[in-house]
């Protein structure tokens, strides 16, 4: 029998019994949906959690510490694969007195790359990142801890400034460490403001230069003070690599230890959280398996009421000379296309639940909680990813063939001459 | 054409544990020439169907053996017997056995979708038989909507369609009235002489085992009788 006319034959008997076949697949469908929605949770808190620690930018940061670290090491560290960005901030080994009018902080120069920060998910709450060596950028708290002579003194209340920064100019002092001023002030433009640290307490008031600057500071410091071979250098620094992706931070992190390079990364506790998520998802896989199982008890009836149904049909086919590979064929072939179809419906139907209750989930919850936005969390209650749906339709399919099975065995086995001689 | 040796089979009936072996052949030897109408007659449980349901392979016989054009078929398995079936014989049954489902045309059609047979070539072979056979206008009508002499005429079409050497038709007129049972036996006489179709025809009418070239007559397993009509 050609594929088309056992297709054609299938088709036949399904539309003969509508209604019931509508109910295993829907039986099907509902069991098949319960399980991608309900792994579909996983799979959206996992993200959501991920997500959250990844906008922190610490997950695939190494923090590498060399005692010898200088710009060709850094350099050296940009060629490597799997990096994304090396971040090497350098520090002032010295006082340091910022002025914006008559208010002053004790704000500290930073000196980076930006292009490098750009690329390490540096952004900015305002503004635009420097272009020039007289250009800067400060941080969210920087406001608050400028302060005026009398509020310094305690003679007043501290308020800060909390007027607009961008454009303004500052001038910037190098002190020793009595508060006495190192040569003369650097006149810098504010031309942006960074983001607000992730972290409640974090208060970030510090000044960012690029590394343009480095030669001006230092003419200003060693016009005055006398270069000490033994002595530190003015700038001191650290180093965070990026790895590209997260996938590649441990072997990144081994490749950097082998190098000599001291190396810490919070990749490793990440990894806890994935087996946490993969034994969960694996267990509301587990549970929406048993829906699919209580489905399959309805194709299994149906299955077996079709061939009780039409044994004398199969006695007459196998008389005329069908195979019973063929008849067994044809039932497994409406069992899987119960199947397929309730497969097919239950990804569409999930889909459509995962986006409603992504949208409303988060309504329901803030209200509940009486917050607006999650705490400023971005939530997502599910995702459906194809391999979910892989797994899914391989699950709900096979189940459907496996209950198909038997009754299929059934129907070979029906006695040619015991069906001949059912009444019609 | 079909050579029976030695035929014996019995069924076992009763509880189980407790069951007893009833023959019902008993050492069976028989021919049927190539081209002729058979007729096996007996009464009711004298073993005349289950010869039939042997000869067909429905069943396995205890012992003894059965050879259609040479080749032996009586240890033949399931699926071999099936495949023999498609492409050497045909069956028409006493109440027709047409597939409620399906049309007339479709029932005709089926054996040739069995053996895999494309659409356009099935449709065509099966409006000419039905066209032969008087068919073509019951042909879009489902079983239920046909007489019983147009149901059997389908049936008999059913068995034709895959042009087999042997067809073999247990009570074809037994749900027939006189009269559309002598057009049916005028029919499968036509066949036989257009086509030279074997022909093994059960009955219990002593009637329509007259319209064969040959008659068996069967008592309690055994072959009692066997040649022309006229000397029986």
């Amino acid at each position: 029998m050609q594929f088309k006319d056992q297709i054609d034959f299938v088709r036949q008997h399904i539309t003969k019994n509508k209604m019931r076949v509508f109910m295993t697949v829907l039986a099907a469908t509902m069991g098949t949906a319960f399980l991608i929605v309900l792994a579909s949770v996983g799979f959206g808190l996992h993200e959501t959690i991920r997500d959250s620690i990844l906008s922190n930018r610490k997950v695939t940061e190494l923090e590498v510490y060399s005692s010898e670290m200088n710009q060709e090491k850094v350099d050296e560290l940009k060629k490597r694969d799997h990096v994304k960005a090396v971040v090497y901030r350098q520090f002032v080994n010295a006082e340091q007195q910022v002025k914006l009018g008559d208010l002053t902080s004790t704000s500290r120069m930073t000196v980076t790359d930006f292009v490098e920060e750009g690329k390490a998910n540096f952004s900015l709450a305002e503004g635009r990142l420097p272009k020039t060596a007289e250009e800067v950028i400060v941080g969210s708290h920087f406001g608050q801890y400028l302060m005026s002579e009398e509020e310094l003194e305690g003679e007043s209340e501290v308020k800060g400034y909390d007027g607009d920064l961008i454009g303004k100019h500052i001038s910037y002092q190098l002190q020793d460490f009595e508060g006495n001023p190192i040569g003369k002030e650097l006149q810098l433009t504010i031309v942006g403001v960074g983001k607000k640290p992730a972290k409640d307490w974090d208060q970030d008031q510090n000044i960012y230069g690029d590394a343009l600057i480095i030669p001006a500071i230092e003419q200003i410091y060693f016009a005055e003070v006398e270069q000490d071979k033994d002595e530190q250098s003015l700038f001191y620094g650290n180093v965070s690599v990026h790895a590209d992706h997260l996938e590649n931070v441990k072997a990144l992190s081994k490749e950097l230890k082998d190098d000599g390079y001291s190396v810490y990364s919070i990749a490793d506790e990440l990894e806890q959280l994935d087996v946490f998520f993969l034994a969960l998802k694996a267990g509301l896989i587990f549970v929406g398996t048993i829906a699919i199982l209580i489905a399959s008890i309805g194709i299994f009836n149906t299955m077996t009421m079709a061939v009780t149904e039409r044994t004398r049909e199969i006695g007459v086919m196998k008389a005329i000379g069908a195979d019973p590979k063929l008849i067994q064929r044809l039932f497994l072939m409406e069992s899987a296309w119960i199947g397929v179809i309730g497969t097919v419906l239950a990804i569409v139907i999930s889909y459509g639940v995962s986006v409603v209750s992504n949208y409303i989930l988060p309504i329901i919850v803030s209200a509940a909680l009486g917050e607006e936005d999650l705490g400023g969390m971005d939530v997502t209650f599910s995702i459906i990813p194809w391999q979910l749906v892989v797994i899914a339709s391989t699950i709900s399919i096979g189940v459907a063939m496996i209950s198909g099975w038997r009754p299929a065995r059934k129907a070979t086995k029906i006695d040619v001459i015991q069906a001949l001689r059912q009444e019609l | 054409m079909i050579s029976v040796r030695n035929l014996n089979h019995s069924f076992k009936i009763g509880k189980k544990g407790k069951e007893r072996e009833v023959p019902v052949l008993k050492g069976l030897t028989f021919d049927v020439a190539d081209g002729e109408i058979v007729s096996i007659v007996g009464k009711s449980g004298s073993g005349k169907s289950t010869l039939l349901h042997i000869m067909a392979g429905f069943l396995t016989p205890d012992s003894g053996e059965i050879r259609v054009k040479g080749t032996k078929t009586s240890s033949f398995s399931e699926a071999e017997n099936a495949k023999f079936r498609l492409n050497h014989f045909g069956f028409v049954f006493q109440n027709f056995q047409l597939m409620p489902g399906l049309t007339a045309f479709e029932n005709v059609e089926l054996p040739l979708k069995l053996k895999g047979i494309g659409k356009s070539e099935r449709r065509k072979k099966v409006k000419e038989l039905m066209q032969s056979i008087g068919l073509t206008e019951v042909q879009d009508h489902y079983p239920n909507e046909l007489s019983g002499g147009q149901q059997q005429r389908v049936s008999i079409a059913r068995a034709l369609i895959t042009d087999p050497p042997v067809i073999f038709a247990d009570e074809p007129t037994g749900s027939l009235d006189s009269e559309t049972e002598q057009d049916v036996l005028l029919l499968i006489q036509s066949l036989n002489k257009a086509r030279g179709i074997t022909f093994v025809i059960i009955t219990h009418d002593d009637e329509v085992a007259h319209t064969a070239d040959r008659v068996y007559r069967m008592h309690d397993g055994e072959l009692t009788e066997g040649g022309r009509p006229h000397a029986i």
